[in-house]
């Protein structure tokens, strides 16, 4: 069943790319559904997000690529360039500066007053919106069209199928599903809803994600937490080193939860799992394995 | 600083200045400060991310056909209505410090202290969640929410009481800490990315000015300095006491009202586009005060532009003091608002 819609998502993407790409350079219609007017080969690109950074990288665009927000640090190449502000604070100024021809915005994130300011100026903004594992390689499709990458962009979204395919087929041979902790804030107790990324991958790792329910990031106390007796506990690295090392220490006092007893609290990179971007499919990898480890005893 | 606020018999005799003694006053004094508020504003374009050059600031705007456009739209369509914004956002906060000080015959007293600002600020903050555009909209909840503020004073200090300075005063400062908390609870139960931009706005923030968003201020703003310049005698009146300004001829509760609705509808749509910035109603009329004596018919229009040129250099503090990024305007204001209040009061006890 699950194949079958990625065929189906395949061919829409196919068939988008013949509506949006680059031969329909001029007006565009970007994700949020606003006509954008894309010159026919951006030159001067400035990207207002890390994801929509690593996504231009990848593409093999970073030569475009005049400006990024900060904390853009990924692949290391990219902290070279200047600077527009973070990407809550984005400074009007700096991006002007750079005469772009075209800026890449998320919805999720950037300001809408920026976005609209800017349009105002005559410098288009693309904002991009992505909402699960489909909508990123959706993103990173249109990226790839609007800066004349289709071929290349075709075949990271390509290849992002064929490994998480390779993880459900890997999943799909486990005994059980682990119920799943995701904590994203040490204080307070922040975790994943439905609605996020984070929730999809833990699903399609072969985990039972805790906290699921319609608040996107709800917010849980040390008492909830024991109550949903997590088999896993995975903390994102936020914080980092030493900070890790005392969330964990703290959470170890309670040995009613599986996790303590079975010594499964973990720490993932937070830049890998909270960035829509080429590298979910890493992040993807990572959680199966810390839920799973068993099944992927064999490889490296 | 409270020999102004108290009614006494020398201050009553130099309210009788004669006209063309004040006009000459008024005039020197506005001469002055405007200045003052020009060479701010020469500053606040010239200077930015960007590289700065009062030199090449000056030649862009007097050009017309700059030959960089580039430039020439970072000075005046983002440089440019920033000050435009923080002029009139300054001028409006120290205004309305003025007016509740005079009306309040209380040094402490500004739109601020008395939970005008914060009413305004949970009605835009209810706005922002509902993904309202910040104009009309974040505006619209902001002034509903001011209104609401001064319409719970009003009923909290009712009937004869409400004349009373200390009863609308405590009122406030009872007010001001229950929106406070009001604020701190809808900003913990809110999950939501929007959160960020809601705690750069309470910490007031002039980043998002606009030409447009700045005219549509102008156009209400402005009429509301004419009218309280108009009622800068009754504000005279006021400090002199009831019984006497009752005597003058005064409509006490007529002329406090317009002075109070007038003033929180002004106040509620700074803090609209530029969130709740604290102590420059504090500090410009007690600085301005000091220099150029009690009398409100020169007061106000200090007031005003005293007020613009303080938060056009805080603001250019803002944006230029961190390397990286910018902070809130409303973080500088207090930090070198409240020195200099305090230095102030301390020379002029002595």
């Amino acid at each position: 069943m699950k194949q079958i819609r990625y065929i189906l998502f395949l061919i829409s993407a196919c068939s988008l790319f013949f509506y949006s790409g680059p031969s329909a350079a001029g007006t565009a219609t970007d994700e949020t559904g606003r006509p954008v007017t894309i010159p026919d080969d951006p030159r001067r690109v400035v990207s207002f997000a890390p994801s929509i950074t690593e996504i231009i990288f990848a593409l093999g665009r970073e030569d475009r690529l005049k400006g990024v927000s900060r904390f853009s640090d990924f692949p290391p190449e990219a902290t070279r360039l200047p600077s527009v502000g973070s990407y809550i604070r984005l400074d009007l100024e700096k991006i002007v500066a750079l005469r772009p021809d075209l800026c890449f915005a998320t919805k999720d994130g950037n300001p809408k007053d920026v976005v609209t300011r800017l349009s105002a100026l005559d410098i288009p903004v693309y904002v991009v919106d992505p909402k699960n594992l489909e909508g990123v390689m959706t993103t990173i499709h249109r990226i790839g069209g609007v800066l004349n990458a289709g071929p290349k962009a075709d075949a990271i979204i390509q290849q992002m199928h064929t490994r998480i395919n390779r993880v459900k087929s890997m999943v799909a041979k486990a005994s059980s599903r682990p119920g799943v902790f995701f904590q994203i804030e040490i204080s307070p107790i922040v975790s994943v809803g439905e609605s996020t990324l984070i929730n999809e991958m833990i699903e399609i790792a072969g985990g039972i994600n805790l906290a699921k329910g319609p608040t996107p990031y709800p917010r849980f106390s040390r008492e909830q937490v024991l109550t949903l007796a997590p088999d896993v506990l995975i903390i994102t690295s936020m914080a980092r080193g030493g900070r890790f090392e005392a969330v964990k220490r703290e959470w170890s006092r309670w040995s009613s939860i599986p996790a303590v007893r079975n010594h499964r609290i973990l720490m993932v990179d937070s830049n890998l799992f909270d960035r829509p971007s080429p590298r979910l499919v890493d992040a993807l990898e990572i959680l199966a394995r810390l839920i799973h480890p068993g099944l992927f005893e064999g490889e490296k | 600083m409270s020999q102004e606020s108290e009614p006494n018999g020398a201050i009553s005799l130099r309210m009788d200045l004669k006209r063309p003694l004040l006009m000459k006053r008024l005039s020197m004094v506005s001469l002055l400060l405007l200045f003052f508020l020009i060479a701010a504003l020469f500053l606040g374009i010239s200077i930015g991310s960007t590289g700065s050059g009062i030199g090449q600031g000056l030649a862009t705007l007097f050009d017309g056909k700059d030959t960089d456009a580039m430039r020439h739209t970072i000075i005046w369509q983002i440089r440019f209505p920033r000050v435009l914004l923080a002029i009139l956002v300054g001028g409006t906060l120290s205004l309305g410090g003025l007016v509740f000080q005079a009306l309040l015959r209380n040094p402490l007293a500004e739109p601020y202290i008395l939970g005008i600002s914060s009413g305004s600020g949970i009605g835009a903050i209810i706005g922002i969640l509902a993904g309202f555009s910040r104009f009309p909209g974040v505006s619209a909840t902001a002034f509903a929410g001011s209104m609401g503020t001064l319409l719970l004073l009003f009923v909290m200090s009712s009937g004869q009481a409400m004349l009373k300075k200390d009863t609308l005063l405590l009122s406030g400062v009872m007010v001001n800490a229950f929106c406070a908390a009001l604020i701190m609870f809808l900003m913990s139960v809110t999950q939501d990315s929007r959160l960020h931009n809601i705690i750069f706005w309470l910490m007031g923030d002039l980043s998002t000015a606009d030409l447009h968003q700045v005219a549509i201020l102008a156009g209400v703003l402005i009429p509301g300095f004419v009218l309280l310049f108009c009622l800068s005698n009754a504000m005279n009146l006021l400090l002199m006491g009831r019984e006497l300004a009752q005597t003058m001829g005064l409509n006490i509760k007529a002329a406090t009202v317009t002075l109070l609705v007038a003033t929180s509808f002004m106040v509620s749509l700074t803090v609209a586009n530029c969130g709740p910035i604290g102590f420059v109603g504090l500090v410009m009329p007690h600085v301005l005060r000091l220099a150029f004596g009690p009398d409100h018919r020169i007061l106000v229009p200090a007031s005003i532009l005293g007020g613009g040129t303080y938060m056009v250099l805080c603001d250019l503090l803002a944006r230029t003091l961190p390397d990286q990024g910018e902070m809130p305007a409303g973080v500088i204001t207090a930090m070198i608002g409240v020195p200099l209040f305090i230095i102030l009061l301390k020379k002029s006890g002595r």
